[in-house]
């Protein structure tokens, strides 16, 4: 500390806040004494009007601003100034009101303050407008400087200074850039009843801003960042892995489709020309074909014509065969026939002895023809046969039969009528025992007789119903003795012996007639045999020449045969031929149907057959020659080809698709389709560099998100090492009666651990510990991994970035002696209010110190208000307090405080305050060697 | 007091929560925590108005103060804090840092652990099985005191609360049993 004491000399109000005129010393600790509501604050209260001068940061407690403007600057004659001495010399700093707008403006000027200078010689204060003439009349030429250009000139922002302009730095601080900071924690140590935990930290936080590498991590987006790359290559790799064989299989597909291009390539100019040409060779081929078979069926016709001639000269000549041969065995016949025939005259002698017989014959017959028929002869035997039996019965029965009986028992008459009505057969059975005939009550016959009687008249039967004339009728027996009846069966029995004979001789001639015809037919057959020998006879006579004839037509025939059968085998082969012919026309005009068909069906009038050559294709390295017999086909399978080949586009670009799908898509940037294949087989060719690749992306990863954090965690503990410092600049002296009092960050364990864990993990990964992405170990499977980024994903994304803020938080520390030490987030209820006053300055005014260039203290003020409820003990070390970190202490009280250097009262005269330092009290220790020296 | 209630962004999910007598974790709930930090005395003086006392602790928690609980409340607190208090115990028998308990994994062997060990005290209080020590700790989970992931408890920053009582009673060297009955009076 040098020997002079730059620092704040005096606070000057003219005509403002209620003061005529105030002078407060600021070299010293001051000791305001005024009662309630007289204007101790509002003479502390001006002093913001020069040191902070942004009206932001100007804190007038319920006071609107537009009050406290109208309270400070009434008119254009009011005057709030400031002496300050700097390394560069006395100054003043001064704000004056511009009147009825109660707008005030700054100045600044080199040299004392001096207040004659703001006084006319009327005894009138110096109106603004006079006011910097007025000044340059006293020899201090002052300049109006625009608030933001003063601000700059007083906080030593150089930047923003005109290099003309005095040194008017009052605050150096070690970073201009935290003016702003500076001001609030200014305006806040004015009014320090609302200073909390989180202010302080605040305020710290932007009091070591600089040490800190204070940025805002967006932890997800850096994580995304560093790993977008790594997730998305292993979501490629991943998906090329899963697909594998499907990759496979587009690789082949790919193959013959190159393949299949060269073929087509090679294949459609000599198709082009093929097409071409095929008309004139078609209707060509299909004339020559059409006269060839047109002379075919010329040949073919003479052909049938001398068959048809064969066939009937074939006919005629197999009759005359036939004819012959029947000849031929007719001869053999006869010469079997009339093998032990030595000459015609035998046959002729034959037939003259058979003759002879023959006529004999008939001469024998003719007598016997005179005679009856031997069938009467016969009949006659049969009758009389029979009626010799009757004669022998009659004979038998004469004495007792049915006649006799009847006769015997009946009238006559009726007797002779009932004979006419019985046959004679009846009425000859005998009547004997045991014989058909029984009458065995005489008496009961003849009273049956009786009443016949009665029935019978005048030869009428008259029965019941029924009337029979018997007139016509004859009596059927009458009865012959014995003798007429053996008489006449004597007659009988000649009678048969003359018939027998008689038949006996009719009988012969039937077989002489028979014998007869026997001979006739002999003849007949003899003159046939002799008409059939005269034949055999000549046969043999001309047999050479028939033979002859026979061979001759057998010859015949064999020729005949053999020609036809040339004639068959030359008409089949000219019908093969003409057969040949049709299906060559045919198949020449199903040659030019399909060709016709495949003119029309060929798809290589359109993409991609249009750019083909341009697309990659494997040289073909077949002979593309053309025979036109051979188009149809090669113009169908070259078709066939073309629509292989979009089938296999549509394949690949499907089984792309499908892969896209999947979420493979790192090689669609690729600027074709083609390329895009050719990328992903190299890739999955090289599948496990790539794994060893992404690996090590991964590894990076981890390192690039570490070294970030790490960023994070260094500044976390750059803090804690500054709060340790700031601790033991506020633990310089006891405090009150407290023992401890510590500001201490306390991490976010769950934070500052996740960290940890990414940090840890990346050092594993730089050391090169095992750290296999596709083992167990791997990096984005790791669950505490994962856990640990979660956690920081989720604060990051809750605050909208990660800071070092979010890493700890503050608690104060408070011991008395004999206490163990307690945390408190509010140090309003950490202690009593004095104490806790007490603290919140201390705080405050170490935060500032912290702020200012130790090279260049320049001694400042602050202010206690309400003052009195430090006792004398705690002030004075306020006091010293407040003095090393480079200020002077207003204390502002109803009575005065005798520890500070002066004590000012407010005096008030017509309603309006003022200090004169006629009024100051300077107090000086009475006893010297008991107290420490003021500095 | 000046509300401006559409700045509260948060204030449905905040007092839904914490209305129904669950504690907000700051590194559960992060995003209503931050909230709740960076309006806290907004949401205080709205919630006070409405009747509630939001205590927001800095070491990541919140929750409504309230005078009594139900006989429900109070025998689940009662054996929620004698069921820390035994854990805690028998932690620091392991040589663990109390103050580390958001790190501790209560599993099942754990648990079992407890049992064995401090059963007869736990059957006392009619807890009667490692089954209830598992039901006790889901009715605190669902009060935010734990939470149960990747099949484990975890202790939550609300235990604080537990922990700050057991140490003031440890403090005062009470026996252990006063020292249950009054947690459930300081807790609610
Ligand atoms: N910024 C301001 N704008 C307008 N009027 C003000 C302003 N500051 C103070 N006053 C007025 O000045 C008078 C003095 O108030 P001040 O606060 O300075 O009294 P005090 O002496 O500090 O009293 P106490 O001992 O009660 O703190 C009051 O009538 C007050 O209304
Ligand atoms: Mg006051």
């Amino acid at each position: 500390m040098s020997l002079i004491q730059y620092g704040f000399q005096k606070l000057v109000l003219l005509n403002s806040a209620g003061y005529s005129r105030a002078e407060l010393p600021l070299d010293d600790s001051v000791s305001i004494i005024a009662p309630n509501n007289t204007g101790k604050t509002s003479l502390i209260n001006a002093l913001q009007f020069l040191l902070i001068l942004n009206k932001q940061h100007m804190e007038f407690g319920a006071h609107s601003f537009e009050n406290t403007r109208r309270f400070y600057f009434p008119d254009n004659s009011a005057y709030i100034l400031l002496e300050v001495l700097l390394p560069s010399g006395m100054a003043v700093i001064g704000c004056v009101g511009k009147g009825l707008s109660h707008d005030y403006e700054y100045f600044a000027y080199q040299g004392s303050l001096d207040l004659d200078d703001y006084r006319l010689d009327d005894g009138k204060l110096v109106t603004q407008p006079q006011l910097i003439g007025r000044l340059f009349e006293c020899g201090k030429p002052a300049k109006i400087y625009p608030q933001a250009e003063l601000r700059a000139l007083l906080y030593g922002n150089r930047q923003k200074q005109r290099s003309d302009d005095p040194d008017f730095t009052i605050f150096p601080l070690e970073f201009t850039s935290q003016a702003a900071t500076y001001q609030r924690i200014l305006t806040r140590t004015l009014r320090l009843d609302r200073l909390d935990s989180k202010e302080v930290k605040n305020y710290l936080l932007e009091i070591f801003k600089n040490d800190l590498q204070d940025r805002r991590v967006d932890f997800k987006s850096e994580w995304d960042k560093s790993f977008a790359d790594v997730n998305y290559d292993k979501s490629q790799y991943d998906a090329v892995f899963r697909n594998q064989t499907l990759i496979a299989d587009m690789e082949d597909n790919q193959q013959t489709r190159r393949t299949l291009r060269g073929k087509i390539t090679l294949w459609r100019p000599v198709i082009e020309q093929g097409l071409y040409e095929w008309e004139a060779y078609y209707n060509n081929t299909f004339e020559q074909l059409t006269q060839q078979l047109k002379g075919l069926v010329v040949d073919i016709q003479a052909l049938e014509n001398r068959q048809k001639a064969v066939y009937k000269d074939q006919a005629e000549t197999d009759n005359l065969l036939k004819g012959q041969q029947k000849i031929e065995q007719h001869c053999q016949e006869l010469t079997l026939r009339f093998e032990f025939v030595s000459d015609l005259l035998q046959l002729q002698n034959q037939r003259q002895s058979l003759q002879e017989q023959r006529d004999e014959r008939v001469r024998v017959i003719k007598n016997a023809e005179q005679q009856q028929s031997p069938e009467s002869i016969k009949r006659n035997l049969v009758k009389v046969g029979k009626e010799h039996a009757d004669l022998q019965r009659q004979l038998a029965s004469l004495n007792n039969n049915l006649y006799l009986q009847l006769q015997k028992l009946l009238p006559t008459d009726s007797f002779e009528l009932l004979t006419r009505l019985l046959a004679k057969s009846v009425l000859s059975l005998p009547a004997t025992e045991n014989s058909a005939v029984k009458l065995d009550n005489a008496v009961a016959f003849q009273s049956f007789a009786a009443q016949l009687e009665n029935n019978l008249s005048a030869n009428r039967l008259e029965l019941p119903g029924l009337s029979l004339d018997l007139s016509a009728l004859e009596a059927n027996l009458t009865l012959k003795t014995a003798q007429e009846l053996e008489t006449e069966i004597s007659d009988c029995k000649r009678q048969l012996v003359e018939l027998q004979n008689l038949l006996q001789t009719v009988e012969t001639l039937a077989e002489k007639k028979r014998q007869q015809q026997e001979l006739e037919r002999q003849i007949e057959v003899l003159d046939a045999d002799i008409t059939d020998y005269k034949e055999l006879l000549l046969m043999q006579a001309n047999g050479a020449e028939r033979l002859q004839i026979l061979a001759e037509v057998l010859q015949k025939l064999e020729a005949l045969k053999r020609e036809e059968l040339t004639l068959t085998d030359q008409k089949s082969s000219i019908s093969q031929q003409q057969d040949d012919n049709k299906i060559t026309q045919k198949e020449l005009q199903s040659q030019h149907q399909r060709i016709n068909n495949a003119r029309h069906q060929r798809l290589d009038q359109h993409p991609p057959f249009t750019y083909l050559e341009q697309l990659p294709f494997l040289p073909c390295m077949e002979m593309a020659k053309l025979a036109m017999p051979v188009l149809a086909d090669r113009i169908e399978s070259y078709n066939r080809d073309c629509q292989k080949l979009n089938t296999l586009d549509d394949n690949l670009n499907r089984q792309l698709m499908d892969l896209h799908r999947d979420g493979l898509n790192k090689f669609q940037t690729q600027d074709s389709t083609e390329q895009e294949l050719d990328a992903l087989f190299a890739y999955t060719v090289n599948l496990s560099q790539e794994q060893a690749a992404i690996e090590r992306k991964a590894r990076s990863a981890v390192v690039q998100i570490a070294a970030i954090l790490r960023d994070l965690r260094d500044s976390l503990e750059t803090l804690k090492r500054r709060m340790r410092e700031f601790n033991n600049k506020i633990n310089r002296r006891q405090l009150s009666d407290l023992k401890v009092f510590k500001i201490e960050p306390r991490e976010e364990e769950a934070l500052v651990k996740a960290i940890q864990t990414l940090i840890s993990t990346s050092e594993q990964v730089e050391s090169g510990n095992s750290f296999d992405l596709f083992d167990h170990n791997a990096v984005l499977d790791d669950k505490e991994l994962n856990h640990a980024k979660d956690t920081l994903i989720k604060e990051g994304e809750a605050r909208g970035g990660l800071r070092v803020e979010h890493l700890f938080r503050l608690v104060f520390i408070i011991a008395k002696e004999n206490q163990t030490p307690a945390e408190f987030e509010d140090i309003d209820s950490a202690a009593s209010n004095g104490t806790v006053l007490m603290a919140k300055l201390i705080t405050g005014l170490a935060m500032l110190n912290q702020m200012q260039d130790p090279r260049k203290t320049i001694k400042t003020a602050c202010y206690l208000d309400e003052a009195a409820s430090l006792d004398q003990h705690n002030q004075r070390n306020l006091i010293e307090i407040a003095a090393e970190f480079g200020f002077t202490l207003i204390f502002a009280s109803p009575e005065p405080q005798i520890t500070a250097r002066y004590c000012v009262p407010i005096g008030t005269t017509n309603g309006k305050n003022h200090i004169s330092r006629l009024n100051w009290q300077i107090l000086e220790p009475i006893n010297n060697a008991d107290l420490k020296p003021l500095p | 007091m000046t509300l401006i209630l559409t700045q509260l962004t948060q204030l449905q999910p905040l007092f839904k929560l914490l209305s129904s007598g669950t504690h907000l974790n700051r590194f559960q709930d992060t995003e209503l925590w931050v909230e709740l930090e960076n309006q806290q005395s907004h949401y205080q003086d709205l919630f006070a108005a409405l009747g509630f006392v939001l205590v927001v602790d800095g070491r990541g928690f919140a929750y409504f103060k309230t005078d009594q609980g139900s006989s429900y409340t109070g025998k689940l607190t009662r054996r929620l804090a004698l069921l820390l208090m035994l854990l805690f115990e028998y932690q620091a028998d392991q040589g663990l840092h109390l103050f580390q308990f958001q790190q501790w994994r209560l599993d099942t062997a754990l648990l079992e652990k407890l049992w064995q060990q401090y059963h007869a005290i736990l059957e006392a209080e009619e807890m009667n099985s490692p089954q209830m020590l598992t039901e006790i700790l889901d009715s605190a989970a669902r009060v935010g005191f734990l939470v149960f992931e990747d099949q484990a408890y975890r202790l939550l920053t609300a235990v604080h609360r537990y922990l700050d009582l057991f140490e003031e009673l440890a403090q005062a060297e009470r026996p252990d049993q006063l020292q249950v009955e009054n947690a459930e009076e300081a807790l609610f």
